[in-house]
């Protein structure tokens, strides 16, 4: 990927079009771009624009201006600085969902596979592997002291002779550790018809092609299961 | 024999009208329920009136005194329209006050029941009645009007304060799209006069759009000229508390400083006017209509701004939306003159 002076990827013209397009025709659209009062409000409440250069007010701007280019220039970093905390939102005058902008902006970038989404996700493919394999999200055998220091002082008892523990919780879903609940094969089947009809396998695939096959290979096994 | 008319309200609007028709001769029934004439400049005690910085006095004072001494008007003190009936082209309405009700026929009507200041408390984000620190307008111009500017938390002379324009105004979250029109004037006209009496005191505006409207807008260049104001444009998104007793506003400067935190000692919410409860009880009492702004509607905002929908009954000042004095006091005169030609034409 080529980058201009401002640091903003190189791409043809109509691609920034086809993303611009893209992003107006989400049916969220109408709803969270209105008005916009150019009034900093949303800014103002911010998280993350107290330590980067980031601004919900310049994306719902920007996508006021039905500019291609000024749209294309938030797709390399700038979506991704957002926390997805949807003050904006809550704060917003004119109820515009600034966030939201985001959001549909991600999506777009993620189905595309662009650079920037697959450097973002790489370190969630543990996450998403449980997520789309299970249908769970944390197990109790990621529980590790050192990245959970903000779940308290017991944190490092909790995390040891875990089947012992699980063991002792009176529903035979939870007794196991390498996942938050035993999920039964009819409902993983299930899960995948929905991911496929929502072509969540088909966003993996494009962001994170080794990732898409060892969640395959499972998902294959259950579905001949 | 001569006619009578009943006016509803007796801020600016229904003084004047109240007026007018006196001196046509007219008699009048002024009911006011409060137990002072007056309206909302006299209830919140303003001292000093935008655009010429004249002392509220003259206008308000000086209305005041000639509906009380003419001798045409009846003014009923702390009383109410209980109840109100169509009779034929006139109509009957019990005028009830603390001496009992009365029942009387009118040939019209005029309702001049004002507007209700904002409750900044309903918007969460401005920390109103949280922080003793921060106050609104109306506050500001009670304390200004008893000589007693210093901060509410100590009791001592503030040095630096923020005045937050559009609270409660062009803001879906708290339901009113609108602009209140008088609120970046009065601030202004604030800041002013905080600057002139407190040299001392630091004066910072913060804002989304400065509406000076019209001739109002030599005050602001002066705000600026003469008094040094600073003007920021960006709305603030929150008030906290911060270090040696002071009060927050954080925002984006969406034109200089980009994300800001500015300790003041002392922040006023330019809080703005709505219909308030009294629109929708005259509405329904009097069976004319309300409009989407929660204000009464005229039956053409462009042709008869001091008509209602039903015939016989006019509307003066800030109960038809936010507005000046002085618009307040020419609709009074408008729906007297309308007013009156209504009951002689009926007569
Ligand atoms: C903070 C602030 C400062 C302002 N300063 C200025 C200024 O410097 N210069 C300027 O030109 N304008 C100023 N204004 C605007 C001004 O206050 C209004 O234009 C004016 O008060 C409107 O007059 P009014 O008679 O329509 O309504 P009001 O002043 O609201 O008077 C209405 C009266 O009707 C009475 N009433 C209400 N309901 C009933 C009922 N059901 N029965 C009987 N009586 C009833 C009320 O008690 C009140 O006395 C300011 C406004 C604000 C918010
Ligand atoms: S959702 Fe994103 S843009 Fe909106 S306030 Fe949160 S971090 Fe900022
Ligand atoms: S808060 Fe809403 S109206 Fe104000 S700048 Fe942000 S998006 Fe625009
Ligand atoms: S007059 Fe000024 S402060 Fe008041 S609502 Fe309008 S823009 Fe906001």
């Amino acid at each position: 990927m080529e980058y201009d002076e401002n640091g903003v990827s190189i791409v043809p013209a109509d691609l920034k079009k086809e993303i611009f397009e893209e992003a107006r025709k989400d049916f969220r659209y109408e709803e969270y771009v209105r008005g916009c009062l150019n009034c900093g409000v949303c800014t103002g409440g911010c998280p993350p624009h107290r330590f980067f250069d980031f601004s919900p007010r310049i994306v719902l701007q920007k996508m006021k201006s039905k500019d291609p280019e000024l749209i294309w220039t938030m797709m390399d970093e700038y979506v991704w600085a957002c926390f997805q905390c949807f003050t904006c939102a809550m704060i917003c005058p004119f109820l515009n969902s600034p966030g939201g902008v985001i959001a549909i902006l991600r999506e777009i970038a993620v189905r595309r596979g662009f650079e920037s989404a697959k450097k973002v996700l790489k370190p969630y493919s543990r996450v998403l592997l449980k997520l789309t394999a299970y249908g769970n999200q944390l197990s109790p055998d990621m529980i590790q002291p050192d990245f959970f220091p903000d779940w308290g002082p017991h944190i490092g008892y909790a995390s040891t002779d875990l089947s012992v523990k699980r063991k002792a919780i009176p529903m035979p879903t939870l007794q196991v550790t390498n996942l938050a609940w035993d999920v039964a094969p009819e409902t993983m089947k299930e899960l995948y018809d929905i991911f496929d009809e929502a072509g969540v396998f088909k966003i993996i695939e494009s962001v994170d092609p080794s990732l898409y096959e060892i969640i395959q290979d499972i998902v294959d096994d259950v579905r001949s299961s | 024999m001569s006619e009578n008319i009943l006016v509803i309200g007796g801020g600016p609007a229904g003084l004047n009208a109240a007026i007018m028709l006196s001196e046509l001769g007219v008699n009048v029934a002024l009911v006011e329920r409060d137990s002072f004439l007056g309206g909302n400049p006299k209830k919140f005690k303003y001292k000093f009136l935008f655009p010429d910085m004249q002392p509220a006095d003259n206008v308000i004072g000086e209305l005041i005194k000639k509906a009380e001494s003419g001798g045409n008007i009846k003014v009923y003190y702390s009383s109410e329209v209980s109840d109100f009936k169509e009779n034929g082209k006139k109509f009957d309405a019990v005028i009830k006050s603390a001496s009992g009700s009365e029942t009387k026929t009118f040939d019209s009507v005029i309702v001049a029941t004002g507007f209700e200041h904002f409750d900044p408390a309903r918007d969460a984000k401005y920390s109103y009645q949280l922080f003793d620190d921060v106050i609104d307008i109306k506050d500001l111009e009670r304390m200004m009007g008893e000589n007693n500017f210093v901060r509410p938390s100590n009791g001592k002379p503030p040095k630096k304060v923020a005045f937050i324009l559009c609270v409660g105004s062009r803001d879906r979250h708290v339901g009113n799209q609108y602009c209140s029109r008088v609120c970046c004037t009065v601030s202004v006209k604030q800041a002013i006069e905080m600057r002139e009496h407190f040299p001392d005191c630091e004066a910072y505006i913060f804002y989304m759009d400065i509406r000076t409207y019209g001739f109002f807008e030599d005050l602001y260049w002066k705000a600026m000229e003469e008094h040094d104001v600073q003007i920021v444009k960006g709305r603030i998104a929150e008030i906290t508390s911060g270090p040696d007793n002071t009060v927050v506003c954080k925002g984006e400067d969406t034109l200089l400083r980009g994300p800001f935190e500015i300790p003041f000692d002392m922040v006023v919410l330019a809080s703005g006017m709505e219909g308030g409860p009294q629109s929708p009880e005259i509405s329904s009492k009097l069976g004319i209509e309300l409009d989407e702004h929660g204000f009464l509607k005229p039956e053409n905002v462009t042709l008869s701004p001091f008509k209602s929908n039903k015939p016989g009954v006019f509307l003066a000042g800030a109960c038809t939306g936010p507005k000046a004095i002085s618009d307040s006091i020419t609709e009074g005169a408008a729906a007297a003159m309308n007013a009156y030609t209504y009951a002689v034409k009926n007569r």
